[in-house]
C-alpha cells in the first residue's frame, strides 16, 4: 500500500488545477464526441437515444481511402516543409549574436498579431489569377496564362505551411539555442565530416525540439478546415471539411463524431505509443549500471 | 497592483455604464442573413419605437437550426427559409402568429403565398424571395449570352467559374438540366445529375458559398451561380456584372419572418414584422437588397429601374420553370450520399 507523505500531498496539489483544466476542457468533451459517434442520428439534426455504428459507414465508404490519404499526406507534407524551412531560420536565429536574437524572434511573431483569416485572405490576393505575381510568372513564362495559382493542393499546402512554419519555428529555436555547439567541435576532431556531425551530434541533440515541431505542426495540420475550404478547389477536401459537412449541412452529428473520433485516435494512439515505448526503454534502462556510450551521439 | 487595481476599476465603470444605459430602451433581437436588409430601415424602426435593434448574423440555416436547439435564448426574430420554417414549426421553436397584431399581413401579394410552405401564415410571414441564377462578367462570355446550367460545362472557361456549395443547389441545377424535378427522390435521375456534375466539377475553381461575390467583383471569377439579390448587390461594385435565370429553370426561396416561442419582446416583435410589410418600408428595402418581397402594398413605391430586372421581380412565365426547394427528411440522406460522390470524383 502507497502511504500519502507530504511530498506526495504536494505533488497532488500542484498538479490538480491543470489536471482539473485537461478533464474539464479535454478529456470530457472528448468522451462525448465519442459516445456522440454510437448514436442514432434524426433527420432533423437531433440525437437518438440508441446504440448504432451507422455514424462509422464513412469509414468503409469508397470515398473515404481519398479524403484520408489527402489529409495524412498534406499534413505529412506540411510537416516536412516547416522542418525543411524551420530549421535553417532556428539555426540563424540561434546562432545569431544575442541582441539580435530577440529581435529575430519578434519577426517570427509578429505576423500572430495579424488575424488568421485575414493572413490566409493575403494570399488569396498574392495567388489571384489578375494579381502581380501572375503576372510576373506569365512573364517569365513560368506559366501560362490559363494556370491557377489558386483552388489547388499546391495552394493548399503552400498556406498550411506559411501558416504552421512559426509554430516549428519556436521549438526547433529553443532546442537549438541550448544545443552545446562544442560537441560538433568535439566530433569534428575526432573525424567526423561536417554531414555525419550534423546527422550524427546535432540532429540528436536537437531531437526534443524536433519532436515538439513535428506535434504541433502535425496534429493541427491534420485537422485543418479553413484553409482547403479557402484556397483549396474542388479535389482539395480534407477530413475537416466532412467534418463540417456533416455537421452543418447533413444535421448528422454522429457521422461527424465518428469522423472526430477517427481524428483524436490518429492522434492520441501514436502519442501513447511513444509513451508507452519510453517507459519499456527506461525500466529496461534501470538494469544497466553503466550506460552506453552510443547514448552520447558517438 | 495598485496600477492593475486602478485598470480592473475603470474596465468595471465601463462596463456597469454600457449595459446600465440599455435598461429604459426596449432591445430586440434579430437574427438575420448578412445584407439582408436595410439598415436605414432598422434606424427609423428604432426611431420610432424608442428601441434598440440588436442584429446577429448567420450563413446558413443549418447553422442558425443548430445554435436555437443548441440552447441558444434571446433571439426574438429569425429568417429562416420554408423548409426550415417547418422543421422550426415540428421542433416547437415557434410563437403561433397572432394575426391582429400585424394589420399589414394584408399586403402580402397571395401571388407567391405559395413559395411560404405555411399557407395560412401559421407561424411565418413571408419576408423575402429569391432565385439562384448565373452571374458572370458580360465582356467575358459570348454576346448574346444565353443564360444556361450547360455554361459549366464549358472548358474555356475552366477554372474560372464557381458552383454554390450547397448540395441542394449544385445538384439541383443539375437535375434542372436534365428536365427533372430538383426535389426527386428517384435513384436514376439522381445518378444521371451526379455524373452531368462531376463533368461541370472539371471546369469549377470550387464550390463555394460565400466567396464568390468578391471573386466575380475582382475578376477572379467569371461565371458563377449564385443568388439573385447577392448578385445585384455585387453589380454596385463592378458594372460588368450580370445576372440571369437559366431557361432550364432554377430554384426559387422564400424566406420568412417568425417570431421564436422564447422571444421575450413579443410585442416589440410584432411592431417590427408589422414594420418590415409596410408597402414603403418593402419597397426601400427592396431597393437596398435586391429581392422580391411578396407585398402588393410595396409596388407602386418601386423605382423605375428595379421595375425593369426581370429576374428580381419574376414573371409568371419564369416561375412556371423554377422550383422551391423542399426539406425531404429522410430522402436527405440520399443527395448527401450523391454529394459525397460528386465531391471524391476525379
Amino acid at each position: 500500500m502507497r502511504t500519502l507523505t507530504p511530498r506526495r500531498i504536494q505533488e497532488t496539489l500542484f498538479t490538480a488545477p491543470s489536471f482539473l483544466w485537461l478533464l474539464v476542457l479535454f478529456l470530457v468533451p472528448t468522451l462525448m464526441v465519442v459516445s456522440m459517434s454510437f448514436r442514432t442520428a434524426d433527420p432533423y439534426g437531433g440525437i437518438g437515444d440508441s446504440f448504432s455504428l451507422e455514424g462509422f459507414k464513412d469509414i468503409f465508404s469508397p470515398s473515404f481511402p481519398g479524403i484520408l490519404f489527402r489529409t495524412v499526406n498534406l499534413s505529412f507534407q506540411t510537416t516536412l516543409w516547416c522542418l525543411a524551412l524551420g530549421l535553417p531560420v532556428a539555426y540563424f536565429i540561434a546562432r545569431a549574436e544575442k541582441k539580435h536574437q530577440a529581435h529575430l524572434m519578434l519577426l517570427i511573431i509578429i505576423p500572430f498579431w495579424t488575424n488568421f483569416l485575414i493572413r490566409v485572405y493575403a494570399w488569396k490576393i498574392i495567388l489571384h489569377p489578375e494579381g502581380m505575381l501572375k503576372d510576373m510568372l506569365v512573364a517569365l513564362r513560368l506559366v501560362s496564362e490559363d494556370t491557377s495559382l489558386l483552388y489547388n493542393q499546391g495552394a493548399v499546402l503552400l498556406v498550411l505551411v506559411y501558416t504552421y512554419l512559426p509554430f516549428a519555428v519556436l521549438p526547433l529555436y529553443a532546442a537549438i539555442e541550448k544545443f552545446d555547439f562544442t560537441l560538433i567541435e568535439a566530433s569534428r576532431d575526432l573525424g567526423a565530416g561536417p554531414l555525419r556531425s550534423f546527422f550524427r551530434v546535432f540532429l540528436p541533440g536537437i531531437s526534443q525540439g524536433i519532436v515538439s515541431a513535428v506535434m504541433v505542426v502535425f496534429i493541427p495540420a491534420l485537422g485543418s478546415y479553413v484553409i482547403p475550404d479557402m484556397v483549396g478547389g474542388t479535389d482539395g477536401e480534407m477530413l475537416g471539411n466532412k467534418i463540417a459537412q456533416r455537421v452543418f449541412v447533413d444535421r448528422n452529428l454522429p457521422r461527424g463524431s465518428a469522423l472526430s473520433t477517427l481524428l483524436v485516435l490518429a492522434v492520441v494512439l501514436p502519442v501513447i505509443g511513444g509513451l508507452v515505448v519510453k517507459k519499456i526503454r527506461s525500466n529496461g534502462r534501470a538494469f544497466a549500471d553503466v550506460p552506453s556510450i552510443g547514448e552520447h551521439g558517438l | 497592483m495598485k496600477r492593475i487595481c486602478f485598470f480592473m476599476c475603470t474596465v468595471m465603470c465601463a462596463v456597469a455604464v454600457c449595459t446600465g444605459c440599455g435598461n429604459d430602451v426596449q432591445e430586440l433581437y434579430v437574427y438575420n442573413w448578412s445584407d439582408y436588409i436595410n439598415e436605414d430601415l432598422v434606424v427609423q424602426f428604432e426611431e420610432e419605437h424608442n428601441c434598440r435593434v440588436v442584429m446577429d448574423y448567420y450563413d446558413s440555416n443549418e447553422t442558425m437550426f443548430a445554435k436555437l436547439k443548441a440552447g441558444a435564448a434571446g433571439y426574438d426574430l429569425v429568417f429562416p427559409s420554408g423548409y426550415m420554417v417547418q422543421i422550426m414549426a415540428r421542433e416547437n421553436l415557434l410563437e403561433t402568429l397572432d394575426h391582429e397584431k400585424i394589420p399589414n399581413i394584408k399586403n402580402i401579394d397571395s401571388a407567391y403565398v405559395a413559395f411560404s410552405l405555411d399557407l395560412q401564415s401559421k407561424y411565418s410571414v413571408p419576408y423575402m424571395i429569391s432565385n439562384t441564377g448565373i452571374g458572370y462578367l458580360a465582356d467575358k462570355v459570348d454576346q448574346p449570352f444565353t443564360p444556361s446550367w450547360r455554361i459549366f460545362g464549358d472548358a474555356r472557361f475552366a477554372g474560372r467559374m464557381t458552383m454554390l456549395n450547397d448540395m441542394r443547389e449544385a445538384i439541383g441545377a443539375a437535375l434542372k438540366t436534365l428536365g427533372y424535378s430538383l426535389n426527386t427522390l428517384n435513384p436514376v435521375e439522381l445518378a444521371q445529375a451526379r455524373d452531368l456534375l462531376v463533368q461541370w466539377k472539371k471546369n469549377l475553381a470550387k464550390f463555394e458559398a460565400d466567396q464568390y461575390k468578391n471573386g466575380l467583383v475582382s475578376e477572379e471569377f467569371f461565371i458563377v451561380q449564385g443568388y439573385s439579390g447577392d448578385l445585384y448587390q455585387t453589380m454596385e461594385e463592378n458594372s460588368d456584372i450580370e445576372y440571369a435565370i437559366p431557361v432550364e429553370g432554377t430554384s426559387l426561396a422564400c424566406d420568412n419572418i417568425v417570431m421564436l416561442k422564447s422571444s421575450e419582446h413579443k410585442d416589440l416583435a410584432y411592431a417590427f414584422m408589422n414594420f418590415l410589410l409596410d408597402g414603403e418600408v418593402a419597397a426601400a428595402n427592396m431597393e437596398y437588397v435586391y429581392y422580391l418581397a411578396p407585398n402588393t402594398a410595396a409596388y407602386p413605391f418601386l423605382s423605375d429601374d428595379l421595375k425593369a430586372e426581370e429576374p428580381i421581380l419574376m414573371s409568371p412565365s419564369i416561375i412556371a420553370n423554377c422550383e422551391v426547394i423542399q426539406d425531404l427528411g429522410e430522402g436527405n440522406a440520399l443527395y448527401s450520399e450523391i454529394w459525397d460522390q460528386v465531391k471524391a470524383a476525379r
